[in-house]
């Protein structure tokens, strides 16, 4: 008699699958999971934008400065959707998953779980964008401090990338190690 | 596709220790960014003079500025930082530049990346310990003696968040560059050199300053009440 449990069953389906196929699959949506970290650096950079458009505004005189450390910020925030981009492209171009032996609902997992875990460069995106529109709005009020005021800035955005490397360095884990397959 | 370090020499097995070894292109491209920084080095430092002209000018606008740059974060008492950090500052700067030469740039392997975290790593605890003596140690207790635990793993994540960062940003550079090259062929123009500029030159140039920029941060936070 077959079990009713619907997980039961659910897993029992799973299996009958060939490994490399399954993590095709899961490769396929984990890809898709990985680029919804694009919002974070969406968010931020449109931010920065708005504070670069508010302090060309104000004082015109000021848009050079304005512009070059408003592209520099969301240049620098654009970092965790490059990262997310770069999983995502191993997956469709150099999957590692096909390549490897064990439990197929194992390598399956692994690879889903190295997509979603980009989703974390959602965070860095947002925060990194957020430095780069305060620091476009101090150069806008007071352009001389243009040096002092990027250096801060991209040390601080540097430091609010960590999560999402730690999110990367987990997904490559994952990828490359095989820990629980 | 492969995106790891390859093999590419041999060492003969007569060699004294080190016989049969393989050495990984990582290995080749930093012995020639060596090469180039040393003949770099003797070549502009020969017949230095009172009053600078030529290629005195240029390495005195180089030291200027590695010795500036360490005063304004480090503060004036850390002076004797700067030869190392200038030495960090080129070698970054030219091992993440190499990868225009079409060599695999040496950071875009953790064993480069992570060595040179670890020395910022012991250098930390060393000059925070010689500084501050037992308060450095004291220093992870605060502002709790329970938080103790909390201080510790995050001092322990430094290292890795420094070289990972690093590492996956030039990594990230190979990636992309591999996959466009291979997909373009022979037809190979205009868009690889508009990626190269940001992934190579931008990209290359922000995490060596960012890389020099938290490791003096790092030693002076230690050092400094």
């Amino acid at each position: 008699m077959t079990d009713t449990n619907f997980l039961v069953q659910f897993l029992e389906w799973i299996n009958g699958y060939d490994a490399v196929d399954l993590a095709k699959a899961a490769s396929a949506i984990a890809v898709g999971f990985a680029m919804i970290a694009g919002i974070g650096p969406g968010v931020g950079q449109g931010f920065a934008a708005g504070k670069a458009a508010e302090a060309v505004g104000i004082n015109p005189k000021n848009s050079k400065n304005v512009t070059f450390v408003m592209l520099l910020g969301a240049a620098i925030a654009e970092t965790s959707g490059i990262l997310s981009l770069v999983v995502a492209l191993i997956f469709l171009f150099a999957n590692p998953f096909v390549n490897q032996t064990g439990v197929a609902l194992v390598i399956a997992c692994s690879a889903l779980g190295a997509g979603l875990s980009m989703i974390a460069g959602i965070g860095p995106g947002i925060g990194q964008g957020y430095a780069a529109g305060k620091a476009t709005e101090a150069v806008g009020r007071r352009p001389k401090l243009q040096s002092q005021v990027t250096k801060t800035m991209v040390l601080g955005q540097a430091v609010a990338q960590t999560t999402g490397i730690y999110a990367l360095i987990i997904s490559l884990i994952l990828m490359y190690v095989n820990v629980f397959a | 596709m492969h995106f790891e370090p390859k093999y590419v020499l041999q060492i003969p097995d007569g060699f004294p220790l080190l016989g049969g070894m393989w050495l990984t292109n990582t290995v080749i491209s930093t012995w020639i960014i060596m090469v180039i920084l040393v003949l770099i080095s003797i070549f502009i430092t020969r017949n230095l003079k009172e009053v600078p002209e030529g290629k005195q000018n240029f390495a005195e606008t180089i030291v200027d500025g590695i010795n500036g740059l360490v005063i304004q974060t480090m503060g004036k008492d850390k002076l004797f930082f700067a030869p190392y950090m200038g030495t960090l500052l080129m070698y970054l700067a030219f091992a993440n530049l190499s990868g225009l030469l079409g060599m695999r740039p040496p950071t875009a392997d953790l064993n480069t990346t992570f060595s040179l975290s670890l020395m910022t790593f012991f250098m930390t605890q060393y000059y925070g310990m010689k500084s501050k003596k037992l308060g450095y140690l004291k220093g992870f207790g605060e502002p709790f003696i329970f938080m103790l635990p909390t201080n510790i793993v995050g001092e322990l994540a430094n290292p890795i968040s420094l070289s990972f960062r690093l590492f996956g940003n030039i990594l990230a550079g190979v990636v992309i560059m591999t996959l466009v090259y291979s997909a373009m062929g022979h037809f190979a123009f205009v868009l690889p050199a508009v990626l190269h500029a940001y992934f190579d030159v931008f990209s290359g140039l922000i995490q060596t300053f960012i890389f020099v920029m938290l490791s003096m941060v790092f030693i002076a936070m230690a050092m400094d009440d």
